[in-house]
């Protein structure tokens, strides 16, 4: 039996040339910018995977290939084993369609201003002609809303009537109307204020177990992923370095990189914590390091890790750890 | 205590609009010591900024300090003449901000911009203002200084950028730094390099610090002291273990439940109702009654004052003794 969600080494470049005169005047050859690089991991119906990685790590241009808004330069993905790419599947994945939404950082943005709320929600269940009849369909929406916390009459307003809590509440409602069973978080809460940021949580938590949905949830914060997810992958610099269930991950961190993170990260547990500096930044991702592209922070690199990219095997990827000898 | 460096009184700011004046900051008191490091936190709108702002005398218009002190090691500086206040930024105060850019020009090389700070504030001749550079960017962590200062900006990474603007604001030595969300564009890793930094410098040039950031981690390990803001009033402040681990006012206590943390699992995050008021809308009484799981008839009517409470000062009529005694 195959798993809810698979990806199997998925990849993607991004040209990020200059424009042809200038290359041809300065004598530069084309650029490009490998986003995501051999990506793999299953997500099974009714957990949460979590993808968690600084900035640039590629989490964003993984989940757009996901939900099928990015195509992959190389790979495949497949939803309940309907295939994201293959024209052949064309029919099948419109069938599927209504049942993957994206929640993203910003909701506004994905809202049309001069639209009430009742439209917004309303209009995927028009697109997909899920219900009959006008009135119908406003009870639904009612139903939608109450299910989100919010109230019936907010159908009436604006987006800009709302705060960015209550908006999030309606780009989840708006999300569920499709009958949504597999739902892409990229950051949906990144932009809240925390006491904010605990009730979209919560809820998302509740509908769940409501609604028995899948999740993939897309964070830089490892206290959020901790707090939502069932598995965990880590990227770094386009690639997977880590996937394990969030207990062991938190537990017993192996990749060096998720140590060095776990350690790093300011938390409300570290009150005065004398803390070992992690060293470096990340590099430019358009001229990224040989091998494992962690090595030149990592504590336990040597020749062979400059040499050679790590595969994922058995859940991390990093030679040191293959080798037991970190 | 030691020596105290800013002291704050009852301060008061307010924005003219068409409808009338908005309180933003209201009758907002605090003290910060010689080498000490307050953390103001709260969320989004709380009016961390605009306290922050108001120290350095940079209020956005049409913002005007409305009412009470400020004073710098015992000298009111809320009453300077403009030119007068400008000496006092720079020399007395140093500033950072979340975007680096905002300090530093792109057009300069950064040890100019360095230089130029030093001769401006400090009877150094050209040549020790060089060598004073030199000797601050390796302070800060930049390595080989002694070629990078000739660099430009652009030429630096996020968090090397923002070690420029540390080492910017200690050049002339001032007794105090406002840092207002100096790490939230930074990637984790790199947010723990620069608290280590700030930190560690703060320490040993007897600095005090205020600390402005939404980000309860970073507080968590780099204040020894922080102020809880809501709603332009300071709810709570205390020692940072306390205020914490043991937090007094209902609304701290909702905030720090609400925090995901990695060091424990929770189930459920403590949910606070509802969000911060806008400015047009503070209710009367207690700013928080509306969302408050404690309020009670008086809340409602009477603003509460800061009560001493174990080590802290708390806003709330829970901790009056003739509350107590009821
Ligand atoms: N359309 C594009 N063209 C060129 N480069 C791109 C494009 N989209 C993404 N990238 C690059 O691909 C890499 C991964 O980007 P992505 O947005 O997936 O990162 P992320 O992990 O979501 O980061 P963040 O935490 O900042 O959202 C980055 O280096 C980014 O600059
Ligand atoms: N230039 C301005 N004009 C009008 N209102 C402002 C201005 N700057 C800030 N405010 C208001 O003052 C309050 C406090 O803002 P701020 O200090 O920036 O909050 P924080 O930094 O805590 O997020 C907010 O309600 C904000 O909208
Ligand atoms: S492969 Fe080598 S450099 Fe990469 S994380 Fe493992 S030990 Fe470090
Ligand atoms: S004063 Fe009243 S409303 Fe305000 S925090 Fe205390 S109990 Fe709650
Ligand atoms: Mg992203
Ligand atoms: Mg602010």
């Amino acid at each position: 039996m195959s798993a809810y969600v698979e990806v199997t080494d998925l990849r993607r470049r991004f040209d990020v040339s200059k424009p042809w005169l200038n290359r041809v005047i300065e004598r530069e050859p084309r650029k490009f910018l490998t986003a995501v690089d051999r990506v793999g991991f299953a997500i099974e119906k009714g957990e949460t995977f979590a993808i968690v990685g600084e900035s640039g790590s590629g989490k964003s241009t993984v989940a757009r290939m996901v939900v099928g808004l990015l195509p992959p330069s190389a790979g495949e993905v497949t939803i309940t084993g309907v295939s994201m790419t293959d024209p052949r599947q064309a029919a099948a994945r419109r069938r599927l369609r209504s049942r993957i939404q994206m929640i993203f950082q910003d909701p506004y943005a994905s809202m049309n201003p001069r639209w009430r709320v009742g439209k917004i929600i309303a209009e995927p269940i028009r697109a997909f002609d899920l219900i009959q009849g006008e009135g119908a369909i406003r009870a639904r929406v009612s139903e939608l809303l109450g299910l989100v916390g919010l109230h019936a009459d907010d159908a009436k307003k604006y987006p800009h009537e709302f705060s960015g809590g209550q908006r999030q509440r309606v780009a989840i409602a708006r999300a569920l109307a499709s009958q949504a069973e597999f739902l892409v978080g990229d950051e949906p809460t990144s932009a809240l204020d925390v006491s904010v940021q605990a009730q979209i949580l919560n809820l998302m938590r509740d509908l769940q177990d409501q609604l028995g949905l899948t999740y993939l949830f897309i964070s830089h914060n490892l206290a959020v992923v901790r707090h939502m997810a069932t598995r965990v992958g880590v990227m770094y610099l386009g690639r997977l370095v880590e996937v394990a269930a969030a207990r062991d991950l938190f537990a017993t961190p192996r990749h060096p990189y998720t140590r060095m993170l776990l350690d790093a990260v300011p938390d409300l547990a570290h009150v005065g914590r004398a803390r070992v500096p992690v060293s470096g930044e990340i590099p430019n991702p358009i001229d990224p390091p040989s091998g494992c592209t962690f090595h030149p922070r990592c504590p336990l690199a040597n020749d062979r890790c400059r040499a050679e990219v790590p595969a994922l095997l058995d859940g991390v990827a990093c030679h040191a750890v293959q080798e037991g000898r970190a | 205590m030691t020596e105290t460096i800013l002291s704050v009184r009852d301060l008061t700011v307010a924005f003219d609009t068409r409808r009338g004046p908005l309180t933003a900051i209201d009758r907002v008191s605090f003290d910060i010591g010689r080498g000490e490091i307050l953390g103001v936190v709260g969320e989004s709108g709380a009016g961390k900024s605009v306290t922050g702002s108001a120290v350095i005398g940079l209020i956005d218009r049409p913002g005007r300090i409305a009412g009470g002190e400020i004073r710098l090691r015992g000298e009111r500086i809320d009453n300077l003449s403009p030119e007068a206040m400008r000496r006092v930024r720079g020399r007395r105060i140093g500033m950072i901000f979340q975007d680096p850019l905002t300090s530093l020009d792109p057009l300069f090389r950064v040890g100019d911009q360095i230089v130029e700070t030093l001769r401006t504030h400090t009877n150094l001749s050209a040549k020790a203002a060089r060598t004073r550079a030199i000797d601050l960017l390796a302070e800060v962590g930049i390595p080989a200084p002694e070629r990078r200062i000739d660099g430009y900006p652009h030429e630096f990474s996020g968090g090397m950028r923002q070690r420029v603007v540390i080492a910017l604001a200690l050049a002339a030595e001032p007794e105090l730094i406002i840092a207002d969300e100096p790490t939230t564009a930074l990637d984790v890793s790199v947010q723990a390099q620069i608290i280590t930094l700030l930190k560690r410098l703060c320490r040993e040039h007897g600095t005090a610090v205020m600390l402005v950031t939404h980000d309860m981690g970073v507080i968590a390990e780099a204040a020894d002291r922080v102020a809880v803001m809501y709603a332009g009033r300071v709810a709570e402040i205390g020692p940072v273990a306390s205020v914490i681990a043991k937090p007094h006012h209902p609304y701290a206590v909702g905030l720090m439940g609400a925090i995901p943390t990695l060091s424990q699992e929770a189930d459920r995050l403590s949910q606070i109702p509802g969000a911060m008021p806008r400015l047009t809308a503070i209710p009367k009484g207690c700013a928080f009654n509306p969302r408050c799981p404690k309020v009670f008839a008086r809340c409602r009517v009477e603003r509460p004052e800061p009560i001493p409470v174990d080590a802290s000062r708390v806003a709330c009529h829970l901790y009056d003794a003739a509350e107590q005694a009821a």
